[in-house]
């Protein structure tokens, strides 16, 4: 998951602590593994080898790929599971340097789900592009052990996959759990605190993953239409939800309309934080 | 757009059922910590039969910075009527009594109390305190408060550590506290067991200016002390759903801790009857009380508080003796009530009981020679007393209102051989009842 990942249980069974911290982390390995970009005999690896044949695809994977394709629908081609390609003209970690102008054209040619044939469960991918489910697969992780959770016990449980985060069972003993949206200037120093009793809170947007060239700050979250970061996007923006995987794209795609953020978190009626 | 035509919740939702096998989630339940707390309260107390009134407008506001560090200040104004015993005992003849100042002179009928009726005072006190965590396990906090009266001056500082330890089931904590106190009665500060006007030479000629320190007669304008307190403690989790905490304190006080308007009444130790004075707008003998300049407390303090699963329980035990020769035993209850999840009802018990000063007097007698300490001040009599009472609290999305109603009842006891005489037809200790009620309001934002 790339990220600290704890779960917090509130419990005086002793089995049930010990099975959740166990399928916690033997589902976060899992679904790390099996969506690796880097492992060779992941899902994910398969799909790149295919080189434009078609392939059928597990359960699973084609739950995660309609998810996708849905997102991809409701946010006019903004959000693309297949934009994960772009990281070769941006490297958020060490750049110093704005993407070069010729790169961004080029990947841009193997980005679009319009360009992939999806038909439950085979997809066909031409060759050259690539699928990432890096955008939904932490969500996803920390839904399915909250899910988990709750199916075997009522004591309070908060699952916390680097920030991204689901609450389960009764509200702990102290009311809430508190969450703390980490301060921009000062990290690990929280600017805001969230108390959460039910659902889920999940962040976009990261403060160490953007880069500032000549006072311009790009996030790293980008438009798949246009290879660019949204403009007027806020820093952040924290978002709270049923579910994790729905608080993760509610904030991903207020990201992606940039400074139509605000406008689009409010006419869904939601619970959220921005950081500008 | 359809991002921006129409809202695309029912899509995510009904696409996260699919992803995740299962029926819609509960809608999330979140929001944003509230940094500012403010409580608020008006408390009445009155006392029966005309003594003292007190009407207390307490504000105090909290403000979280983050989870480790909180600025805390409160304000509290009072105002203070009515009258208080000014030490004497009833007589058979009626008695008359004069302020230091001269003025300010008062009468009480036969068999009457003898009460202070000029007693009118408004307090304003602040006090202010930072807390502070010390990594993760030690906290710290540093505090300030000062009041203000006309004739009185508090001044304090105070700072405690507090450290967990074994998992967070034991916290130990240490806290000492410094106040300095200038007290500035009218008329300046009588000299302890001399009479009642007597050391007046009065000239007739009033002070114009009216703020009449007393120094042209020979007293001290003001008088001032200070008290150190030192507290040790610690709080044990016993189990999930129990807790005690222990606490011992010291404290030191020295100067002038005497009631500089108190005073006894001079009896025949035969008839009972007030024995004559020298001056004549004070026909009687009195003598102004006279405490000693030094005095050390100690007290032992044990709480236990227990959860049920839905209400509360608290029992609290306080043992304090201190070297004028008090001992006081206090033991509380308070049982929670959670009525529902926004109401509660809080009911409330505490007992108390003091030995008497060792130099606590009724009166003194004529023939007596005249002690170096004495008092005739109920508080530093033998005395029980109890309190009964519930507190309502309510919760709504405004805040908490909160109604406290108390009933107090003291019942000093009379000291042995104060019985001279025409002093047995009197209640030289009468009780005192009182009632306290508590309008609260508090909220977040």
């Amino acid at each position: 998951m790339a990220s600290p990942c704890e779960v917090l249980c509130e419990t005086d069974d002793l089995d049930f602590a010990r099975s959740l911290a166990q399928y916690a982390a033997s589902e976060a390995r899992r679904i790390d593994e099996k969506f690796s970009r880097y492992k060779a005999d992941s899902v994910v690896a398969k799909i790149h080898q295919s080189r434009g044949r078609s392939i059928t695809v597990d359960e699973e994977t084609a739950r995660l790929l309609d998810y996708g394709e849905m997102l991809w629908r409701v946010s006019e081609g903004r959000f693309d599971l297949t934009s994960g390609i772009l990281r070769h003209a941006w490297q958020f970690e060490e750049a110093t340097h704005e993407p070069d102008p010729q790169r961004i054209p080029e990947l841009m040619r193997y980005v679009g789900w319009q360009r992939l044939q999806w038909a439950k469960p085979v997809l066909t991918l031409p060759a050259g592009m690539e699928v990432d489910f890096g955008g939904i697969g932490k969500e996803y992780a920390v839904d399915r052990v909250a899910d988990w959770a709750a199916g075997e016990s009522r004591d309070p449980v908060l699952v916390n996959f680097g920030g991204d985060l689901r609450c389960a069972g009764a509200a702990p003993s102290s009311g809430a759990w508190h969450v703390g949206i980490e301060s921009l200037a000062r990290p690990g120093q929280p600017v805001k605190r969230i108390e959460l009793t039910s659902g889920a809170i999940a962040t976009s947007g990261d403060a160490r993953r953007a880069i500032v060239i000549d006072g311009k700050r790009y996030g790293h979250i980008l438009d798949a239409r246009t290879g660019w970061p949204a403009p007027g996007a806020p820093r952040s923006a924290t978002v709270a939800a049923p579910t994790c995987s729905q608080a993760g794209s509610f904030s991903t795609l207020a990201m992606l309309l940039g400074a139509d953020a605000v406008p689009f978190l409010r006419a869904e009626n939601l619970r959220f934080w921005l950081v500008n | 757009m359809q991002l921006k035509r129409k809202p695309v919740g029912a899509t995510l939702a009904a696409a996260t059922c699919s992803l995740l096998g299962s029926l819609p989630a509960a809608p999330a339940a979140a929001q944003e910590a509230k940094d500012w707390n403010v409580d608020t309260s008006l408390l009445y107390y009155g006392e029966d039969n005309g003594r003292v009134e007190d009407v207390s407008l307490l504000a105090s506001i909290r403000r979280a910075f983050d989870e480790d560090r909180t600025l805390a200040a409160t304000l509290t104004i009072d105002s203070l009527t009515g009258a208080t015993p000014n030490g004497a005992v009833p007589a058979n003849v009626p008695q008359t009594f004069t302020g230091p100042s001269g003025g300010g002179s008062y009468t009480v009928a036969p068999g009457e109390q003898p009460l202070d009726t000029t007693f009118l005072d408004t307090r304003v006190a602040l006090s202010a305190s930072w807390q502070q965590a010390l990594g993760n396990s030690t906290r710290w906090s540093v505090g300030f408060s000062g009041s203000d009266e006309y004739d009185y001056l508090h001044l304090g500082l105070d700072a405690r550590l507090e450290r967990d330890f074994n998992l967070r089931n034991t916290t130990a904590f240490i806290g000492v506290a410094y106040g300095q106190d200038e007290i500035k009665p009218v008329g300046g500060i009588p000299v302890g067991l001399a009479p009642m006007g007597g050391e007046v030479e009065d000239d007739g000629e009033d002070d114009d200016d009216g703020d009449d320190d007393g120094s042209e007669r020979g007293r001290d304008a003001d008088g001032s002390k200070d008290v150190a307190d030192l507290l040790v403690g610690v709080t044990q989790i016993l189990s999930r759903r129990s807790l005690l905490e222990v606490a011992y304190s010291y404290g030191q006080a020295d100067g002038y801790l005497t009631d500089p308007y108190k005073i006894l009444s001079v009896v025949d130790p035969v008839t009972g009857v007030p024995v004559a004075g020298s001056e004549d707008e004070v026909p009687y003998l009195y003598l102004y009380e006279n405490r000693p300049d030094s005095r050390t407390k100690q007290s032992l303090f044990a709480e236990w508080r227990y959860a049920f699963d839905r209400d509360s329980f608290a029992l609290n035990v306080r043992f304090m003796d201190d070297d004028w020769g008090v001992q006081s035993q206090t033991a509380e209850a308070r049982y929670r009530w959670n009525i529902n999840d926004r109401s509660y009802l809080e009911p409330h018990l505490r007992w108390y009981t003091q030995s008497a000063a060792d130099f606590y007097r009724t009166v003194l007698f004529a023939e007596d020679a005249v002690p170096g300490f004495a008092t005739a001040d109920y508080r530093l009599a033998d005395l029980d007393a109890y309190t009964i009472g519930a507190k309502y609290g309510l919760r709504t999305d405004r805040g908490e209102f909160s109604l406290r109603l108390e009933y107090y009842q003291q019942s000093p006891t009379e000291s042995p051989g104060s019985a001279a005489g025409d002093l047995a037809g009197f209640d030289l200790t009468p009780d005192m009842k009182a009632v306290i009620v508590q309008f609260g309001y508090k909220f977040d934002f």
